[in-house]
């Protein structure tokens, strides 16, 4: 009978949230939430009673009141210290966020770079470490800008559109753009961070949950902007682990046959990416 | 009867009294270059009425493509060239860009800006203050005539085959640096825009210190002429600085300048080709600049119809306006509070996170002077006599529709609940509350309240009511299930939701908002019907056909070129209403007060002004 009501209730509508974080932060929509919900009860019910008793009756005169100090003084003071309060409150979830001296060792670092109209993403290769990168390095073939005299650049592998990550594990991505401005946007994760192009933005978040999920750019970046669509796989360890040796062992031949010669798969196969405990291979 | 004398014959008989005399004057001095501020205000009102219709055409292709991806647009969909409707009608991704720009920069540009100052602002601040015009009136006749070229920029790509501009209203560099010849003609016009306000901004500031009535001190100045002079103020200090940042804009875009362009950005221009600038520039500055103005204009956008809707409600609650100064703080604490609380649209943009902390304190404590606001108006309604008039429906619509819109601010003030919220449609519901909900709702009021002081003429009150309450009906249908849609992440300024998997259960949502929107659209043609009609075949205006106090009043219906036919001296505050001494509800500011009326006020002082 009351269907209807669920278009009423905001939270419900949340798409499912797997990150670490997320639950913290749709608390905080859901606090502020029911605050609104309160004084929009309050006010909607004085301006309905107000309206309907106050209507123009015959013989009935309008008080010629001009106001009242002591109430604009209650009504100044007491939003101030709601308000207040809340800016305060949600604070803390800002800067666990978002602040970069707040960001947890990372398990896995990679680069992520938005452009005209995907997404791409470099890791780091069997040796763990990211190459350096530097502006004056960027061209088309090269939108990282990755230094080619840097050894730890060689194994570095770049993948578009479909990311793939473990679950459990702190995620710091790198992010930059370019071309436009894009926005990398996890819905699922609660993650959203403006890509600029000419700055690197440091994103942290920790995925619970394996499963498919959405990548969505979210600043507007020209007119395929809407089809701007990745692919995060969460996984579990092993199968991240499994994933990542394949790409790192195509890689270590891809460069071989640059060479000309086979490619010495033992390095590659030895060292797990990410072992158990959560130790930084490659984390930089 | 004096109150039907119309303005011809009132300058007849008063002529002599004034020194414009407007039979001496060109058809085209009269009624095109005209020096005359209501002749302005009612150009304003000719121009934003159209382009209200232009940009709420946008709108509603915008809205076709979101609910109905790749479908032929009815009707409109054979018209469209190729480049633009494709083989059969449907949005391109590219005009669906085109559009969404358009309907922004066209709605807060040449919409909601100029009704509420041009129209609005020229046509009340002389009256209201009591004088003969603006005291720079050919400044004023420049700053409306500035706007056509201006607008005839902004939306120059209609002609081009490359198309209008397709960065949004926001123009963010580098998309916006990068984008053709469309996008070139609309930073130029948006400047010339800017120039226009500037020109009108400083006209109000001069007119409102310098030429009042006698006895109209700045304490017994109605609500909306306080708001268009903060306002003004506003204008005059926040339209320079995005001037500034749309000449960095126009080098960076047009002589491939590095304002806002970093080093190697490996991207190629639309207009000639060029895949080089300089580089070294920082894209986040723009936006500091860009929104450093775009904030203030935010509360430009919704202070005039505060005032309008402030006066409009103490008109016809026949009460005094609650807590008068209380308000006239407010607005100056919006005023100066506005201009530090920009950083609150780009905390998601890569700006350092503590600055993020700054503006959310900021931010908040803007929100406290909107809240004394709305508890204000509370306390107007409160021990009134309503009269439900199209315009006070559409007051009271303002105020609820502002404590929606209020509140959904209160989400994205906070910047860790931003970060999932931050560009989903939650953020365009609740600007679309507070500059449709509440400022256009302001606007309709207005009109509703002023034309039979501005053509002569009364407007049908029931076609107004029905209006009204249409408008509110379909106004809300259209835009919370926005917020709805925007909790489920649904990204602003797609033109295509349904490639995304979790977007796609909000589509029939999205139809739903879309068939809202039409009936939205077509609402306003009651409006428009409304006034052409009684412009010709309307009821003749009375002088105060709402019995209200403030000076504009006093003038005869439709006024000729000077105003007053009558020497103006006011005598007390605007909203002596229902004044405990007197048998009438009403108390003009230009009436003055009999010898009884003084005695009683010796015998029984009240708390008036």
């Amino acid at each position: 009978m009351f269907d209807w009501f669920k278009y009423f209730d905001f939270p419900a509508w949340f798409p499912e949230n797997v990150s670490t974080f997320g639950a913290e932060l749709d608390g905080m929509f859901i606090l502020i939430w029911y605050i609104c919900v309160a004084i929009f009860i309050l006010t909607y019910a004085l301006l309905i009673y107000f309206l309907i008793k106050y209507r123009e009756k015959p013989g009935v005169r309008a008080i010629g009141y001009h106001g009242n100090n002591m109430l604009e003084f209650t009504w100044t003071i007491l939003p101030t210290f709601l308000f207040a309060g809340l800016g305060i409150y949600t604070d803390s979830a800002w800067e666990k966020t978002k602040n970069v001296s707040h960001i947890p060792k990372p398990d896995v670092t990679i680069d992520v770079m938005g452009q005209q109209f995907n997404w791409v993403y470099r890791y780091p290769g069997a040796d763990g470490i990211l190459g350096r990168r530097a502006p004056e390095f960027k061209t088309n073939d090269n939108i990282f800008g990755v230094d080619p005299k840097d050894e730890h650049g060689k194994d570095d592998f770049i993948i578009e559109t479909e990311m793939h990550l473990p679950i459990n594990k702190n995620i710091l991505v790198n992010l930059s753009a370019k071309d436009v401005l894009h926005s990398f946007f996890l819905p699922n994760f609660r993650v959203k961070q403006d890509a600029l192009p000419g700055s690197w933005m440091k994103v942290w978040f920790n995925g619970t949950k394996a499963g498919k999920y959405e990548i969505a750019c979210a600043e507007l970046c020209g007119a395929s902007h809407y089809n701007m669509r990745g692919l995060l796989y969460m996984h579990s360890l092993d199968d991240y682990n499994k994933w990542y040796d394949e790409q790192t062992k195509a890689k270590s031949e891809q460069l071989a046959q640059a060479l000309g010669t086979t490619a010495p798969t033992a390095d590659t196969t030895a060292t797990p990416a990410v072992t158990a405990g959560g130790t930084t291979e490659h984390g930089k | 009867m004096e109150a039907i004398a119309s303005a011809h014959e009132a300058h007849h008989d008063h002529g002599d009294s004034h020194a414009h005399d407007h039979h001496s004057l060109s058809f085209v001095r009269k009624y095109i270059f005209s020096n005359d501020h209501k002749v302005i205000a009612k150009q304003f009102m000719t121009t934003t009425l159209f382009f209200f219709m232009v940009g709420g055409l946008a709108a509603l292709l915008v809205r076709w493509q979101i609910a109905f991806p790749g479908e032929p647009v009815p009707f409109l969909g054979s018209l469209l060239p190729e480049a633009w409707g494709g083989s059969t009608g449907a949005i391109q991704p590219g005009f669906y860009s085109q559009l969404m720009t358009m309907h922004g920069a066209i709605m807060l540009f040449l919409v909601i800006i100029p009704m509420v100052n041009g129209m609005i602002g020229n046509f009340c601040i002389p009256l209201m203050i009591g004088t003969d015009d603006m005291a720079l009136p050919t400044l004023n006749m420049f700053s409306f005539w500035l706007n056509i070229p201006a607008a005839m920029l902004l939306m120059g790509g209609f002609v081009l085959e490359s198309g209008m501009a397709t960065a949004g209203w926001t123009a963010y560099p580098p998309l916006s640096a990068i984008q053709g010849a469309g996008q070139t003609m609309w930073i130029v016009g948006l400047f010339l825009v800017g120039f226009a306000s500037i020109m009108g901004g400083i006209n109000y500031i001069a007119t409102v210190l310098n030429k009042r009535a006698k006895g109209m001190s700045m304490f017994r100045m109605p609500m909306t002429i306080w708001a268009l002079f903060i306002t003004a103020v506003l204008i005059t200090l926040g339209t320079p600085v995005l001037a500034s940042a749309l000449v960095m804009l126009f080098f960076d875009n047009f002589l491939h300048t590095s304002f806002f362009i970093p080093t190697n950005l490996l991207a190629t221009s639309a207009l000639d080709g060029t895949n080089h600038w300089s580089g070294g520039g920082q894209p986040l500055l723009f936006q500091h600049l860009f929104w450093f103005y775009s904030h203030p204009a935010v509360y430009i956008m919704i202070l005039p119809s505060m005032g309008v809707v402030s006066d409009v409600m103490a008109t016809f609650a026949r009460k005094p306006i609650f807590g008068y100064k209380a308000m006239i703080f407010a607005i100056m604490g919006i005023g100066f509070l506005g201009f530090i609380v920009w950083g609150h649209h780009m905390f998601q943009s890569g700006m350092s996170p503590l600055l993020g902390t700054t503006f959310v304190l900021s931010t908040i404590v803007i929100a406290v002077p909107s809240a004394i606001k709305i508890f204000n108006w509370l306390g107007t309604l409160w021990g009134g006599s309503i009269r439900y008039t199209a315009a006070m429906m559409c007051a009271v619509a303002f105020v609820s529709m502002f404590i929606i819109g209020g509140l959904s601010g209160i989400f994205m003030a906070s910047a860790a609940v931003d970060i999932y919220i931050h560009d989903t449609y939650f953020i365009v519901a609740h600007f679309h509350y507070v500059l449709f909900g509440a400022s256009i709702f302001g606007v309709f009021s207005a009109i509703y309240y002023w034309f039979p002081k501005m053509y002569g003429k009364m407007l049908n009150e029931g076609w107004g009511r029905m209006h009204v309450i249409w408008s509110f009906i379909f106004f809300n249908l259209t835009f919370f299930p926005m917020h709805i849609i925007g909790v489920g992440g649904h990204m602003r300024r797609i033109a295509d939701p349904t490639v995304y998997d979790f977007l796609k259960p909000f589509q029939g949502m999205n139809a739903f908002i879309t068939w809202s929107a039409i009936g939205l659209g077509f609402t306003q043609f009651i409006l428009l019907f409304n006034i052409i009609w009684n412009l010709n075949y309307g009821k003749k205006a009375p002088r105060n056909p709402w019995r209200s106090n403030t000076l504009e009043w006093a003038a005869p219906p439709h006024p000729g070129h000077g105003n007053f036919d009558t020497d103006i001296t006011v005598y007390r505050g605007p909203y002596e209403y229902s004044h405990e001494n007197r048998e009438s509800d009403y108390w003009p500011q230009w009436v003055p007060p009999t010898e009884e009326e003084i005695e009683a006020e010796k015998l029984n002082p009240s708390h008036a002004h």
